[in-house]
């Protein structure tokens, strides 16, 4: 199993997740950072289990975070 | 040359080691970010919202003013953070917000917050000024203006006496120190473009700052520009045309750095600090501005120029990588404990060596910057001349040392 996992802390809003991958993610009202859509997480640390044919898409996703905060394992 | 307003001089607090800083260097303002709106999120240890509250104590307590950048570029779902950071704003009595966006201001003028119009904005004539004053009180000018340009906008604003919501006269706000950037007013996409980091969000990623190769297409020839960072300008510093600068009618001078060390706040802040006073009480010279620019030197720089202010073209380019300071400072370790009955404090040696004749740097939210040369020193309870990486160490410091307090060694940098 493959999974994303999101720094939220560092996150600075710049959307390019959810533009690329709006099924994945969301903009937050609240705090204006990007939300793991039904990442599992406490704290600032969110993980979401992603099936194997993701892996690629979503690697794009978190080579074109500018700060780096998306990791896919 | 006695003038009829005072100066005021407004320093940047990326961190709590740099407001203590620029209280210590005695600062009459200082500007700061939270959150992920300014445009320094990505490389300065940005503040949280719970820390206005500390920040808006702090410079109560210091008599000095504090305001907030909010000028980034704003998307929709920024909305709520804006509002959520304007109400506390507002509510700790933070003096003004430094905004460029329309969103910020429409918002700060509903809950009625002063606000002053950050340089994002590109103020560059009298009518943007007079456009302007009907939501601010200070407006920060585009830094590629000329002093004549500076002066012209500020006789006008007498002549026509263009006031702000406060009811007085608009105040002009110049940028005197610190990194210049290549793009104007800051609006730059080459970090947006090669690495999708948008400086405008704050994340730039300084790719100016890089060498380049030019490639000639056709033969597949590549040359190095040599001896020079094309893209990356050398950093602002106007102290020795201060008096100018004065002079042109602004009312604000302010230092870049919100990303730098405490000791660069420290140091240059204290030098301006002077170099203000020394033109109000007419003792203004161009040795002392030499002075005062040999101690900059010593603190993060790229190598000095005076900007666009007198009339120049951006052609000064950076000769290395990085800072040109003359020193440099090395982690050392951390502080433990402090004994203040006998003025001693006890460190904790986490990297390198220390030895007697040292001369240490100290940072920390409590004491801003301290330096001393050690005189004594006593490793791990005895009388020695050196310490290594893992010894605890105790020598006279005058300063109280807390665990927050991180310590350095100066030694001279030597550039290639």
């Amino acid at each position: 199993m493959h999974k994303i996992i999101h720094y939220r802390k560092q996150c600075i809003g710049c959307a390019v997740c959810y533009e690329q991958q709006p099924e994945l993610w969301r903009m937050s009202k609240k705090d204006g950072k990007a939300t793991l859509i039904k990442g599992i997480g406490k704290k600032d640390v969110f993980i979401l289990n992603i099936p194997h044919a993701e892996v690629v898409r979503c690697n794009e996703i978190a080579e074109a975070c500018p700060v780096r905060i998306i990791k896919v394992l | 040359m006695k003038r009829e307003k005072p100066i005021e001089l407004l320093a940047p607090a990326g961190s709590f080691d740099s407001l203590q800083a620029a209280i210590n260097a005695g600062a009459d303002s200082v500007y700061f970010g939270v959150e992920q709106l300014n445009m320094r999120t990505r490389s300065s240890k940005s503040f949280d919202i719970d820390d206005i509250k500390t920040i808006s104590s702090i410079c109560k307590a210091n008599n000095m003013k504090a305001y907030i950048t909010l000028n980034t570029v704003m998307y929709e779902y920024d909305m709520q953070l804006l509002k959520t950071i304007l109400k506390e704003v507002k509510k700790q009595g933070i003096d003004a917000v430094i905004a460029a966006d329309f969103a910020v201001i429409e918002y700060c003028n509903q809950l009625g917050i002063p606000l002053h119009i950050s340089t994002q904005a590109n103020v560059s004539n009298i009518e943007s000024v007079e456009f302007f004053s009907k939501f601010a009180d200070v407006i920060v000018l585009a830094r590629e203006l000329t002093l004549k340009q500076v002066e012209y906008i500020c006789n006008e604003i007498k002549r026509k006496e263009i006031k702000g919501p406060s009811g007085g006269l608009v105040k002009i706000e110049l940028f005197v120190h610190g990194a210049l950037c290549m793009a104007v007013s800051g609006k730059c996409y080459l970090s947006l473009h090669t690495q999708n980091a948008s400086a405008n969000r704050g994340a730039c990623i300084q790719n100016c700052r890089r060498p380049y190769i030019v490639k000639d297409a056709e033969s597949g020839e590549e040359l190095m520009i040599d001896n020079e960072y094309i893209m990356s300008p050398k950093d602002l510093c106007t102290i020795d045309i201060l008096d100018q600068v004065i002079a042109s009618g602004v009312d604000v001078l302010k230092i870049e750095g919100r990303t730098k060390g405490a000791e660069y706040v420290q140091v240059v802040t204290q030098c301006y600090k002077q170099a203000v006073e020394s033109i109000n009480d007419g003792t203004f010279c161009p040795e002392k501005a030499a002075a005062w620019k040999t101690e900059m030197e010593k603190v993060y720089n790229r190598g000095f120029w005076e900007g666009y202010y007198l009339g120049r073209k951006l052609g000064e380019w950076t000769p290395q990588p990085g800072s040109a300071a003359t020193e440099k400072k090395i982690y050392i370790g951390k502080g433990t404990k402090y004994y203040p009955k006998i003025n001693v404090g006890e460190f904790i040696i986490e990297s390198g060596s220390l030895k007697v004749g040292d001369t240490l740097m100290v940072t920390g939210p409590h004491c801003g910057m301290v330096k001393e040369t050690i005189e004594t020193l006593w490793v791990n309870g005895t009388k020695d001349n050196e310490a290594i990486k893992g010894d605890k160490v105790t020598f006279p410091f005058h300063t109280r040392v807390t665990s927050k307090d991180k310590l350095y060694k100066i030694t001279a940098a030597h550039h290639a």
